[in-house]
């Protein structure tokens, strides 16, 4: 009979810990600086490993999708594809170690730089393939009339079949970003200080010694960031869809 | 105009074309017909290379369009090692002319060139096929064609649609392609249509902008790949009448069809393609009143 009054006291305990400390995190500058520091390293990898990804998934998806018609174009098709193969096919946490540990095993070497670097190549093979696929949706139809009017493959493709896919590759490519955002919280690995180590610390017993309202303070700027991102996609994709009919 | 000179074509081990001549000359309108899968699509689309040959050759006038077929030419073949092989073997005895003539038949009947043939022969290959080549897009320009699914470009308005490969091959500047394209489509009464995307177009209005596209570019020959397959049957009749109005213009054409009444009415020869090799060529009126091959009477009493 005691037991459910048990529960509304402890319960009780815990939303007043909460309160208490979402309170204490939000005004004291102490948290909030901590926070802030993390988020600003989260942006500053997302943002920095985005752009990569971007332009190495296009470069990438272009040298894919461009016709096989020259002996030239074999080297860099088959590097392409063991990049894609190899980055897709083993854990970011260890592309992440390799990076920091192995190829920028130096001393004083700057980690955000390590990091922007592994998470942009890591990137660049998804982005790639998202590019890829949506170009290769476009009806094979738009390239033919294309050549058949007597233009070149390179300019058939940029001119005609890239901006028919990229509406189709957007909703992709924000996917891609967002797992990004979210896929760079395992910075802490290597023992840099981003939004979730922030709340890790915060969270520990040197502080407030409990987890639940910096998590949760936490997992709020996350969603707003992909939530602002979410918009910013949904945008870009309107504008292109705008001169599908009219 | 058109040489397209023992056609093979190949998807994996579909063969397609087997062994395809065909010649168009200028001025001509060639109907192609025949059964579905013969060949006669495929055939119309060697000869701009939207397929690429597995052996033969494409002619444009006199340039090659298509790598070198050295079973084509018989100087090429003397020039090979299993030639010289073969001749040094057997020289003495026939006489030089018929030892030549004998061992090229059995090199082409039993296909014994192989993929290295000398130093010779490689150059006269090369040779041959330098002196006679024409860059594709070059030839493409001068070879308009029609697709069954219109294949108009789906990110531009028609106006664009239009002027962009003449602006961007520098056939003409933005000035002229815009002026011919609007003389274009006041010829098949679009005029308003200029600035709308071709999704809100009729199909029968589609169809005719891509002739028009393909007019913009001046070809010397059309190539209409059953245009209007794709079509509702009540606007069959408009995009014929525009064929027609082209034909009627001088154009070189040639047209996969299956509108048998069009091509007797319009055409100056009628192909019949079957299991990938040209079974029978003739005027229409022979074609039609007196076919000589059985499968083709057998395909007119079906269809006719």
């Amino acid at each position: 009979m005691r037991q459910p009054v048990l529960w509304c006291i402890m319960l009780n305990n815990l939303l007043a810990t909460f309160f208490e400390n979402f309170s204490e995190i939000i005004l004291s500058g102490k948290y909030l600086k901590m926070i802030l520091n993390g988020l600003w390293l989260t942006v500053e990898v997302s943002v920095g490993a985005s752009i990569i990804g971007l332009i190495l998934g296009s470069v990438v998806a272009a040298v894919k999708l461009l016709p096989n018609n020259n002996k030239w174009m074999k080297i860099p098709k088959f590097i392409c594809g063991i990049y894609t193969t190899v980055i897709r096919g083993t854990p970011m946490a260890l592309q992440l170690f390799i990076m920091a540990f192995v190829v920028f095993a130096i001393r004083g070497f700057p980690q955000e730089i390590v990091a922007i670097l592994a998470f942009g190549i890591n990137s660049g093979a998804y982005v790639s393939e998202n590019i890829r696929a949506g170009i290769l949706s476009v009806d094979k139809g738009q390239t033919e009339a294309g050549r058949a009017l007597g233009l070149s493959g390179a300019r058939t493709l940029v001119g005609i079949v890239v901006p028919q896919g990229i509406k189709n590759v957007i909703p992709a490519i924000g996917n891609e970003l967002i797992a990004l955002i979210k896929e760079t919280s395992i910075v802490g690995m290597i023992g840099m200080f981003d939004l979730t180590q922030a709340s890790k610390v915060i969270g520990s017993g040197q502080y407030l010694a409990s987890y639940f309202a910096p998590t949760v303070v936490v997992a709020i700027f996350y969603l707003a960031i992909v939530y602002l991102l979410t918009l910013v996609i949904k945008l870009i994709e309107r504008r292109l869809r705008a001169g599908d009919k009219r | 105009m058109i040489n397209v000179d023992h056609v093979y074509k190949y998807f994996g081990k579909n063969q397609v074309l087997k062994g395809a001549d065909l010649k168009i000359e200028k001025g001509e309108r060639v109907a192609i017909v025949g059964p579905s899968g013969s060949g006669k699509s495929t055939l119309l689309r060697c000869m701009n290379l939207l397929e690429e040959v597995t052996y033969g050759e494409v002619w444009l006038d006199d340039k090659l369009l298509t790598p070198v077929d050295p079973y084509l030419h018989y100087d090429i073949i003397e020039k090979s090692n299993t030639f010289k092989k073969l001749y040094a073997a057997r020289a003495d005895k026939v006489g030089e002319e018929g030892a030549r003539a004998e061992i090229i038949r059995q090199i082409k009947q039993n296909d014994l060139l192989k993929r290295a043939e000398g130093r010779e022969f490689s150059a006269a290959v090369k040779t041959f096929y330098k002196a006679n080549i024409l860059d594709i897009n070059v030839a493409r320009q001068r070879m308009g064609m029609v697709f069954q699914q219109f294949n108009l470009f789906n990110n531009m308005k028609v106006i664009d649609n239009l002027i962009y490969a003449p602006t961007k091959l520098k056939v003409m500047n933005k000035a002229e392609a815009t002026e011919k394209a609007y003389s274009l489509l006041k010829r098949i009464d679009l005029t308003d249509k200029a600035n709308v995307y071709p999704n809100s177009l009729s199909g029968g209005q589609k169809q005719r902008v891509a002739i028009i596209r393909s007019l913009m570019m001046s070809p010397e020959v059309m190539l209409f790949d059953e245009p209007t397959s794709a079509l509702d049957p009540e606007m069959v009749g408009e995009v014929l009448a525009l064929i027609k109005e082209v034909a009627d213009d001088g154009m070189t054409m040639a047209i996969v069809t299956h509108e048998m009444k069009f091509a007797r009415e319009v055409a100056t020869k009628v192909v019949f393609i079957n299991d990938g090799v040209v079974a029978e060529q003739n005027t229409p009126d022979k074609f039609f009143d007196d076919p000589q091959n059985p499968r083709l009477k057998d395909f007119l009493s079906k269809v006719l």
